[in-house]
């Protein structure tokens, strides 16, 4: 670009180290450019950005207490703050990649490492703005739907012009877009043709799903993981594909799959937690969702039910593993503890969160704070206005009655749960959580189908495969007692034939389980007692 | 999948070394820029009167130079040894990234005095980590403006389908031990002539990572370079 019009930009430099924003604005000056401003942090840089558009702002990645240079640039995307005519350019001590790890949607337009001399600086900011100008058309283009111009542009530029290769990735993004997968596939297949570069083997992958070929989406992606098993954005679009597919297991392995590489992104974070969750897999859930809440401090991408999320999965671990979750209990009581003064809350929220509250103290062991607690969320519905509870806080509510010892009132509401949502199919999934029996249509018929499995399993003799479909049926139904009682079963005839410890401790720890819940009058309780009396025979007969 | 409770708090272990470097890294990164500014204004308000300041300052310039690409290699060597290393191959045009570490470096070959020539065409693009080559090439022109005598060449150009950056210097060449093994660390390392190797080993390091089909880059160094003096070459498939 012409040092001529340089004096038309308005920039914006952004660092909380005094004398780099004075050495900075000092070269930028040199190269004449008349407006500039400087923030000493994220905050500050956001409130300029609020009120001015920048064509050039020049961020440090390390922005001291509040949000990094990288939150600074979410947030401007999130919120239309920048255009996409200005540039953003990212600022770090170190090699800037490998801390940024490109683990965010948002990629700046350029990373700049320090220290930052003066004639580096002009060379990288003249060769940014002639890309951008040549550019600019192509821009305003696809600004203005005019797609047969953009592609022209583009096909002009990829023929001979020095920024072929950003004009082929754009190109291809707007073929899918427009939805001319062929072209788009005969854009990537002429760069893969020269070589193997990640973006234009996603690219063919992204084609192919969209064709509805999964299976060559599949092997695109293997591929690139197979080469480069750090390109966030092949897990990405795996992960896109298995939530498409409702395919939640392998779902939640991509996705952990990718946060182990990539531990800082709170999207995918939100996403393992959320999927965890629909796994049943609350271990992973509320790993995940702590996550989230530590990363969300200075975050965008906060949300209140990441936090709320938090507090559910590790009561859910607690119903699972007292033991495990207790690290986490803490933890939980003062993430839930701060939300009103993070988020505000409505009315309803607040019911929630003082009924996920009581259980955490009772979990806890803080009976008297639990009961507190769990009797102000009551006065609160009481008092309050509203027609009724959404029913993932009644659901909440029968919990906190259960968590503090309340049994009668938890047995009561639920049934009373039971007869207001009859016929309502989503809503029983709902309350599914709560019983010892499925209500709903789709879940009673996945328990039947499961159990069926286990039975013929035992029935031909294969008890480790009978155990290991029971097993399976509890972590989506734990309070089933029927499953239950049939793999204690299985684990009997099995240690019948051969005396085995980790069986046994299983089937003691299980009917353990089912003793605190049933009651003499259920229907499966002589079973229960017989199985326990095989049990303890066993167990005698092998002392002798 | 976490199997104990222990693991839930593994990540509160105390010393994360990797933080820590990247940390002070960071700090210290921030004072060189300070120091860079300065000495550069101070040559400017005070332009050296005679040849021992002139002499004084190229010392200043060269040294800060040096700390900073030291620092660089040791945190890229250190990620490389213990955590995924991003690698972005991609298409880049050579000549911004020759000019882009030559306009880095461009105080230290002034108060060297050292002319700096560049053959590669305008146009020529390859693919590679625009990043890692990127400081590569600052290494070695830091290490060449010590060992030169006042000039340098740097050339690029495509070879048998391979990418070849050379670096020409017109000095005494490279010591026959790293002719022999440019990139075993241990090899020479003389902390009487300042010289870790560092530098040659994150070169080497750097090159193997660049790999298309079968071949993978390398590095070579040689004493019969265009100006009389040693060469480096980086080869990139």
């Amino acid at each position: 670009m012409a040092e001529a019009e340089y004096y038309k930009l308005h920039a914006l430099i952004v660092d909380d180290f005094d004398s780099f924003r004075v050495s900075v604005s000092k070269m930028l000056q040199d190269f004449g450019i008349q407006y500039i401003d400087s923030a000493v942090n994220g905050a500050d840089a956001l409130r300029h950005c609020k009120s001015k558009s920048y064509d050039l702002i020049l961020c440090d990645h390390n922005l001291g207490r509040g949000k990094t240079g990288q939150q600074v640039l979410e947030d401007l995307r999130e919120n239309g703050h920048l255009n996409r005519y200005s540039l953003f350019v990212l600022i770090s001590a170190e090699s800037s990649k490998s801390i940024i790890m490109a683990a965010y949607d948002y990629e700046p337009d350029a990373y700049l490492t320090k220290p930052v001399t003066t004639k580096a600086l002009q060379q990288r900011l003249s060769r940014l703005l002639a890309q951008r100008a040549r550019m600019l058309p192509i821009m305003q283009a696809i600004d203005n739907e005019r797609w047969d111009v953009a592609e022209a542009l583009c096909l002009r530029e990829i023929n001979g012009g020095r920024y072929a290769n950003p004009c082929q990735k754009l190109l291809g993004q707007l073929y899918i877009q427009l939805g001319a997968y062929e072209k788009a596939e005969t854009v990537y297949r002429d760069v893969l043709e020269v070589r193997q570069l990640d973006w234009a083997q996603v690219g063919m992958a992204r084609v192919k799903k969209m064709q509805g070929d999964l299976v060559g989406a599949q092997q695109w992606l293997e591929e690139v993981m197979n080469t480069n098993p750090l390109c966030m954005k092949a897990y990405d679009l795996q992960a896109e594909i298995y939530r498409e597919q409702h395919l939640h297991k392998p779902l939640q392995d991509v996705l952990q799959q990718a946060v182990e590489i990539s531990p800082l992104s709170i999207l995918r974070q939100q996403q393992l937690g959320d999927v965890a969750m629909m796994n049943n897999d609350a271990e992973t859930a509320a790993n995940a969702y702590r996550k989230t809440v530590r990363l969300g401090e200075n975050s965008f991408y906060d949300r209140i039910e990441n936090h709320a999320g938090f507090a559910r999965a590790t009561l859910a671990l607690f119903r699972k593993n007292t033991l495990m979750a207790k690290s986490l209990l803490r933890e939980a009581i003062k993430t839930m503890s701060e939300l009103e003064q993070r988020f505000g809350k409505s009315l309803e929220q607040k019911i929630e969160t003082q009924l996920i509250e009581s259980q955490l103290f009772a979990c806890n062991g803080e009976m008297r704070k639990a009961e507190d607690v769990l009797r102000s969320a009551r006065q609160l519905i009481a008092t309050a206005n509203i027609e009724k509870l959404p029913i993932t806080a009644e659901v909440e509510l029968v919990r906190a009655y259960a968590t503090v010892g309340q049994k009668t009132a938890a047995d009561e509401l639920t049934q009373e749960l039971l007869e207001r949502y009859e016929g309502s199919e989503q809503d029983l999934e709902k309350l599914d959580a709560l019983l010892e029996e499925p209500a709903s249509q789709k879940n009673r018929s996945l328990v039947a189908v499961i159990n069926k499995q286990g039975v013929a399993c035992y029935e031909a003799g294969d008890y480790a495969g009978a155990i290991r479909c029971f097993e399976d049926a509890l972590i989506t139904f734990p309070n089933h007692i029927g499953i239950r009682l049939n793999l204690v079963q299985a684990l009997v005839d099995k240690l019948k034939l051969e005396f085995d410890a980790g069986a046994m401790d299983l089937a003691i720890s299980t009917l353990a389980q089912v003793e605190s819940r049933i009651v003499t009058t259920h229907d499966q309780f002589r079973r229960f007692r017989q199985l326990q009396d095989a049990l303890r025979n066993l167990d005698a007969s092998r002392r002798r | 999948m976490m199997n104990d409770q222990s693991q839930i708090h593994a990540e509160e272990a105390p010393l994360d070394f990797a933080f820590v470097l990247a940390s002070s890294v960071h700090d210290m990164k921030n004072s060189l820029g300070m120091l860079l500014t300065t000495l550069a204004t101070m040559m400017e308000q005070s332009p050296p009167q005679n040849p021992e300041q002139e002499q004084t300052y190229a010392v200043l310039e060269y040294e800060a130079a040096r700390i900073n690409s030291e620092l660089v290699q040791l945190l890229s060597l250190y990620r490389m040894q213990h955590e995924h290393l991003l690698v972005q191959i991609d298409e880049h045009h050579v000549i911004d990234v020759l000019e882009e570490q030559l306009a880095r470096n461009d105080m230290l070959f002034r108060t060297r005095n050292i002319q700096v020539r560049v053959n590669c065409d305008e146009d020529l693009s390859w693919y590679f980590d625009g990043e890692l080559i990127g400081g590569v090439i600052n290494n070695i022109l830091v290490n060449c403006a010590r060992y030169c005598r006042n000039t340098l060449q740097i050339t690029a150009d495509i070879i048998d389908n391979q990418l070849c950056i050379a670096v020409h210097d017109d000095g005494a060449g490279y010591p026959a031990s790293m002719l022999a093994a440019p990139h075993e660390v241990n090899a020479g390392v003389s902390f009487s002539s300042g010289s870790t190797r560092l530098g040659l080993l994150f070169a080497h390091r750097v090159a193997g990572l660049h790999r298309s089909r079968e071949q993978r880059g390398y590095i070579r160094l040689a004493n019969d370079g265009i100006l009389g003096g040693g060469v480096f070459q980086l080869w990139l498939p």
